[in-house]
């Protein structure tokens, strides 16, 4: 049921609506169909960003990829989390790790995710921040590559959609814009200050490409 | 569905003809290049293959969406706006302070040509150019940001008289009355303007290729001469003489206007490519293979629409 109901919003409507009415232009993402498991890791700007990424999936798998997002500003009631969870099958994890709490511990609950099969959307400046200017990196999704070397991380870099909606204004308007991915790749080592300049250098060579 | 799909274009001659012409220029290009690249295959053609192909998609949607039925040009036109506006407005560089203008002025849109649609001359001809034109400064100062609000203002109007205004004129080209004798109509007067406009730029680049030696503004565009721009305005002069079938028109009126299209469409070329200059920018986008932005192909038209559209409106209504 859930599967139809995302396939319906985001394969069809909002696809359509971000190509012809804000006007975003996507690369192909088929090459994801090939991967067993991996985690997407982009940039952030705009709530446009995670219906983007989402819209861009095949349809085949879009189930199967949970946003991460900050239960603090999306579960902050009961309804909207249920409702968040359902339409934007998302997983919910609070900013701050819990060492008393394990079950409640940001990183432990992405790796269980993926034990339990599915792929992750994370974006790792955390929060939304200026269009085009990118920010430091969190350390968490180096510590859940670390965890999990085997899974692969995909870099996704979107321009201009924190113009179409930027922080601050729930005005959506019409903006060239761009979604590009980069190749799925295997961390290279398991520092985490390592693996976030990695990632770091993959979103510079993606932006210089759009 | 009778009425979304008029095939009548089909008993009037006029019409077909052109329509013919227009697959025939096609076919005859894609066989050129296609031969050329055969014989010599150290020539680079792809860019040309490219715009040819384009060419198909273009011309082909055009005249699906004018000639078979009016009410889906008016629709088509206005998406052509719609796209161009937004291409230029998000290379223009506008602050977050502009958004709600910006807003309005998306709203203008579906405005403007319902007015084309309805075929009122006198709010179409002033809802951009005085409406929008007190009306959108005041939203932008209703923020309280004036940090750089004079590039804000008058790049925003600019943008909008330019894409939305200019291209709008001909979707009011198919609400103009009609004229005893005249079959053709408003349809006639599109696809005369439209073919004339793209014939030119095809022409003048042609002209420009083989004979081109005499740079006529290098400093915005490199690859115009003289040569292509002489030889554009006189081969789409003629061209226009021999389509006079398409417009009410007396003979020496059709040279006059084809002139003036031939001419303009090289104005509003060159204007768009400063444009880009400033920016930055070789093309628009990538919408279009081998033609850049939905801009670079219509940046041309932007000129031609209002300038053809006001000379037809004072000789022949």
């Amino acid at each position: 049921m859930q599967k139809l109901v995302l396939n319906i919003i985001y394969s069809f409507l909002l696809r359509g609506f971000l190509k012809i009415f804000v006007g975003v232009k996507f690369s192909k993402a088929e090459f994801l169909l090939e991967e067993e498991q991996f985690i997407i890791v982009a940039n952030h700007n705009s709530h446009l960003d995670t219906m983007t990424i989402l819209a861009s999936l095949p349809s085949k798998i879009i189930h199967k990829v949970k946003p991460v997002a900050a239960a603090d500003h999306f579960g902050r009631t009961k309804l909207k989390e249920k409702l968040t969870n359902f339409f934007v099958n998302t997983l919910l994890i609070q900013r701050k790790r819990d060492k008393e709490n394990p079950e409640n511990d940001p990183i432990n609950k992405m790796i269980k995710a993926l034990d339990d099969g599915y792929s992750l959307l994370i974006f790792p400046e955390g929060t939304r921040g200026e269009p085009e200017i990118s920010q430091p990196l969190k350390p968490g999704i180096a510590i859940v590559l670390a965890n999990r070397p085997k899974v692969k991380y995909v870099p996704a870099y979107m321009k201009g959609m924190g113009k179409a909606m930027p922080k601050n204004d729930n005005l959506i308007l019409p903006y060239n814009s761009v979604l590009i991915y980069g190749k799925p790749s295997n961390i290279d080592n398991i520092e985490t200050e390592q693996i976030l300049s990695q990632i770091q250098k993959d979103f510079i060579d993606l932006s210089n490409k759009v | 569905m009778e009425k979304l799909f008029r095939f009548d274009f089909v008993e009037n001659n006029d019409l077909l003809i052109v329509v013919g012409l227009i697959f025939s220029i096609l076919v005859f290009a894609t066989l050129l290049f296609f031969i050329v690249g055969k014989i010599k295959p150290s020539a680079n053609l792809t860019e040309l293959k490219a715009r040819t192909k384009s060419w198909w998609f273009m011309a082909t949607l055009f005249i699906v969406a004018t000639v078979i039925n009016t009410k889906i040009s008016y629709i088509a036109i206005g998406m052509l706006s719609f796209i161009a506006f937004r291409e230029l407005y998000s290379v223009l560089g506008f602050r977050d302070a502009d958004r709600r203008a910006i807003f309005w002025a998306f709203i203008a849109i579906p405005i403007q040509y319902y007015l084309a649609y309805i075929g009122w001359y006198g709010a179409f001809i002033i809802f951009i150019p005085v409406v929008m034109f007190l009306f959108l400064p005041l939203r932008i100062v209703l923020k309280g940001d004036t940090n750089g609000i004079i590039k804000s203002i008058s790049s925003l109007h600019w943008t909008l008289m330019l894409t939305v205004f200019g291209i709008s004129h001909m979707a009011y080209l198919l609400s103009l009355p009609e004229i005893e004798g005249f079959e053709s109509g408003g349809r006639g007067l599109l696809l005369f303007l439209v073919f004339l406009t793209e014939i030119n730029d095809v022409l003048q680049f042609t002209w420009g290729k083989l004979f081109g030696k005499h740079k006529i503004i290098p400093k915005i565009s490199p690859n115009k001469t003289w040569e292509g721009f002489l030889g554009g305005l006189l081969s789409t002069t003629i061209v226009g003489y021999f389509l006079a079938f398409l417009t009410p028109l007396s003979g020496v009126q059709v040279v006059f206007v084809s002139f003036m299209i031939a001419f303009s469409g090289f104005v509003g070329d060159i204007v768009m490519s400063s444009i880009k200059r400033d920016i930055g920018l070789k093309d628009m986008g990538n919408t279009i293979p081998g033609h850049g932005g939905v801009l670079d192909r219509i940046d041309s038209l932007a000129y031609t629409a209002p300038v053809f559209f006001h000379i037809v409106y004072y000789l022949a209504y």
